[in-house]
């Protein structure tokens, strides 16, 4: 468990900045990769040690903390839609229709994506929970946090063995 | 890293830079329709999607803002580039800062008002800082693979 805690810490805090309008605006891509390479600092620095981190294991610590913020980042979201009966999926429902209307493809192919996704938007705008929602929101959240997850710890441990290399070289 | 994994890694980047352009694409391959709200989803996780910061043609618009967009077509030139040529596996870490810093000057200064968004700044500073920063994934997974095999 002890091992886990730099990534819990990290993914957690990742998962409320995804949440957070401002940062997102401001961060967007960089949250996670910033997370991952944090949570490699702090099992450093959690261990007392300062020395070269292994690829392997700053890509799995990149990789358990892009996990923990996509469980973290759809439990804020799926809660947030719950209280508000509104998100992003809901909004972007209008765009959605009126970009089908203005491109030429065939009207039964625009028919079908309506009717696949005015169902869960109904569902959202009425009780404030849609399961499909839920599981494609959490499969986005797991596919590009620990994506973004695992470059963040590739880059993290360059950045650290960069580091410890300069501080040799001082020393 | 063999030319085969090159050219798998260079693959699974222009796989995330089409996406982005996934709606240039409806009109000719009309069944992308239905993974168009899945898609917006996922680019939503690692972008704004501020509709005015958008890279648009008449009605289509890219995924992500022209700064990520700038990012990862960066990152692909970079994949291409890499399948010719090798680099040595250690790369002193200030050239990404310094391929960083046009990025961060330009979210800074727009941020404080001294100049109005610009698409055209965006997508530079992002493919100078893409194609940097790929080449630093690039040596990692070099280190990875060589350590796996």
């Amino acid at each position: 468990m002890r091992k886990l805690f730099p990534a819990l810490v990290c993914g957690f805090g990742a998962g409320v900045l995804q949440v957070v309008p401002f940062m997102k605006s401001f961060a967007c891509c960089l949250i996670i990769p910033a997370a991952a390479l944090f949570s490699i600092v702090l099992d450093q620095k959690a261990n007392n040690t300062y020395e070269r981190v292994e690829v392997r294991k700053g890509l799995m610590l990149g990789l358990l903390t892009g996990l923990f913020a996509a469980t973290f980042s759809t439990t804020f979201e799926i809660l947030i839609t719950l209280i508000t009966k509104n998100n992003d999926m809901v909004l972007s429902f209008g765009e959605l229709q009126n970009f089908l209307s203005g491109i030429p493809i065939p009207e039964d192919v625009k028919n079908e994506v309506f009717s696949m996704f005015s169902g869960m938007v109904e569902e959202i705008k009425t009780t404030g929970f849609s399961m499909f929602y839920t599981s494609i929101t959490l499969m986005n959240s797991l596919i590009t946090n620990v994506l973004f997850g695992i470059i963040g710890g590739i880059f993290g441990t360059q950045y650290w063995n960069a580091k410890v290399i300069k501080r040799n070289r001082e020393e | 890293m063999t030319l085969r994994n090159k050219i798998i890694l260079s693959f699974l980047v222009l796989i995330w830079c089409l996406g982005i352009f996934i709606e240039f694409l409806i009109p000719f391959i009309n069944s992308l329709a239905f993974v168009h709200p899945f898609l917006k989803n996922i680019y939503s996780n690692v972008c704004h999607q501020n509709q005015e910061k958008l890279l648009t043609f008449s009605s289509y618009s890219t995924f992500t803002c022209a700064r990520c967009t700038g990012i990862y077509i960066g990152s692909l030139i970079s994949s291409i580039f890499l399948i010719f040529f090798v680099i040595s596996n250690e790369l002193k870490f200030k050239y990404f800062v310094f391929a960083g810093i046009p990025m961060l000057l330009d979210v800074i200064f727009y941020h404080i008002g001294l100049y109005t968004y610009s698409k055209i700044v965006a997508f530079s500073t992002g493919i100078l800082l893409g194609s940097i920063a790929f080449i630093y994934l690039y040596i990692g997974f070099q280190k990875l693979l060589s350590k796996v095999s």
